[in-house]
């Protein structure tokens, strides 16, 4: 048999291996194998490729690219959510209403459509991080209204970093919130624990104590990257009894998802998010906010969906 | 495909197109780390791997409507990962990529990159020898000897046939002999050969 065909090629048994030789010729290969050792140890060199290549264990995903990609579904989450909201609206919204949205006059709940009804035709084609903009720049209402709250407003104007165009942009979500605010008493550490609150209440959380530098440009997508990071996961401490009067009084009884101490635009701050009813709200609160003083550096709206600890 | 979680993967689909907000994030999770090792294993390149499956990922969000169940959903997801792969590879295709081919960057490749937890392991060398591949060849091989998906199932998610899917294992294979050959000993004992030795499953 030795000698009827000459050794085989390397190519030539892995086709063969592969099931791509076969009648007469794969007949004289298995013939060929079957007495000659230095082509039958090449069979099993190659066959010890496959074996190896198997040995390798997948690599699993590293967790930044998989919150990079939670942060990414969020957004395209939120981006159909506005499509679908944008065709609701822009059915029953003339587009010149939409186009003077943008401007000061459409400030206040008596706008009842929200900025941009039209807007929402735009952010179609911005792609990924235009809803993530626009989330921010409605979350920022927030900070105005807030500021509002204040009383001692003038104290904090050096904080003022929501800047004057995010009051033109009430959110009819978080403006809800800030009006609840608006309209409560001074409140005490105490008063976060209403009876209808679930969960995490602001009278027993703990502070996750974090290095992160939050930035007002991408804030909507650092917090979700926080949310994703489980609390049990993290070092916390017991939050002093300032930041406890804070977080009453900013969530103001709704659950708590996460408070953190953090950095944002590079000084320190506290990051608080709260389950809002159908969006999460997120507070930056300068280390002077307690129960009586809601100093709100900035703030934003997510998709609830967010998992968070 | 066999695969048991075709039809809970195919109700999650339906429910994205049908408005769902949770629903693709919980198929996109259950099958992410199978997705990340194709585009790892394609790409050569953890950087480029994000952008593809993100690319991907996107893609798929947007375009779950266009599944018609002609495949199980996972080779859908996979055929859109391995695309996207594949498309970044021809962009880059410019440079003196090193995913192309490159015989000489092989040893230097080997010296330089870089975990020193895993230098001993066994996946250094298949990572840097799989550098070695064409994209399709290398596409092919991952998804038939790495990941374990059958011929057929290769052949839909490369878009080709069993045959063409057949030849590209068998050159890649042939020609990273040389490269691995070394390491077979090294192999972890008890190991059994991957399926089908004596052929690919059709």
């Amino acid at each position: 048999m030795r000698g009827q065909m000459t050794h085989l090629d390397t190519d030539v048994l892995a086709e063969f291996r592969a099931g791509l030789i076969t009648g007469r010729r794969g007949g004289r290969i298995t013939a060929h194998l079957g007495g000659c050792e230095r082509c039958t140890a090449l069979d099993e060199q190659l066959a010890g490729v496959r074996s190896l290549l198997a040995s390798v264990p997948a690599p699993a995903m590293p967790d930044s690219v998989a919150q990079r990609l939670e942060v990414v579904l969020a957004a395209e989450v939120a981006q159909r959510n506005a499509a679908g909201q944008a065709a609701v609206r822009g059915a029953a919204a003339p587009a010149d209403q939409a186009e003077r949205a943008g401007g000061d006059g459409a400030r206040g709940p008596s706008a009842s459509r929200r900025p941009g009804g039209n807007r929402g035709f735009r952010l179609l084609a911005l792609r990924v991080l235009a809803p993530v903009a626009a989330v921010v720049v409605l979350g920022a209402g927030v900070y105005g209204l807030s500021h509002l709250n204040l009383g001692s407003s003038s104290s904090s104007a050096a904080s003022s970093t929501a800047g004057g165009a995010a009051r033109s942009a009430p959110s009819a979500v978080a403006g809800a919130r800030s009006a609840e605010h608006a309209n409560a008493p001074a409140a005490g550490p105490s008063r976060g624990t209403t009876p209808q609150s679930r969960g995490i209440t602001p009278a027993s959380f703990s502070l996750v104590t974090g290095q992160r530098n939050l930035t007002q440009a991408g804030l909507a997508q650092q917090v979700r990257a926080e949310l994703l990071v489980p609390v049990s996961a993290r070092s916390t401490k017991t939050p002093p009894r300032k930041l406890r009067g804070c977080v009453a009084r900013l969530a103001d009884g709704h659950v708590l998802k996460l408070v953190e101490s953090v950095r944002f635009e590079g000084r320190p701050a506290t990051l608080i998010v709260a389950r809002t009813g159908a969006r999460d709200t997120a507070w930056i609160a300068a280390p002077d906010c307690s129960d009586t003083y809601s100093h709100v550096l900035a703030t934003t709206t997510l998709p609830s969906g967010i998992s968070g600890p | 495909m066999p695969d048991e979680a075709a039809p809970a993967d195919y109700e999650l689909l339906r429910r994205h197109v049908a408005g769902d907000a949770d629903a693709f994030g919980e198929l996109f999770r259950r099958h992410r780390d199978r997705l990340w090792a194709v585009a790892l294993r394609t790409l050569c390149d953890p950087d480029e791997a994000a952008d593809a499956l993100q690319d991907a990922m996107v893609s798929a969000f947007r375009r779950a409507g266009d599944f018609r169940g002609e495949s199980a959903v996972t080779t859908w997801l996979h055929r859109i990962v391995v695309n996207a792969s594949l498309d970044r590879l021809r962009r880059r295709a410019a440079r003196p990529a090193l995913s192309t081919g490159d015989e000489q960057a092989f040893e230097a490749l080997v010296a330089q990159d870089g975990d020193p937890a895993r230098t001993s392991d066994t996946r250094l060398d298949v990572d840097a020898a799989l550098r070695l591949l064409p994209p399709q060849q290398r596409a092919a091989l991952v998804l038939v000897d790495m990941l374990g998906f059958s011929v057929a199932d290769t052949a839909a998610i490369l878009d080709t046939s069993p045959g063409t899917v057949k030849s590209r294992c068998a050159r890649a294979r042939a020609r990273l002999l040389p490269h691995l050959a070394h390491l077979q000993g090294n192999r972890s004992p008890g190991r059994s050969v991957s399926p089908a030795q004596g052929g690919d499953t059709a």
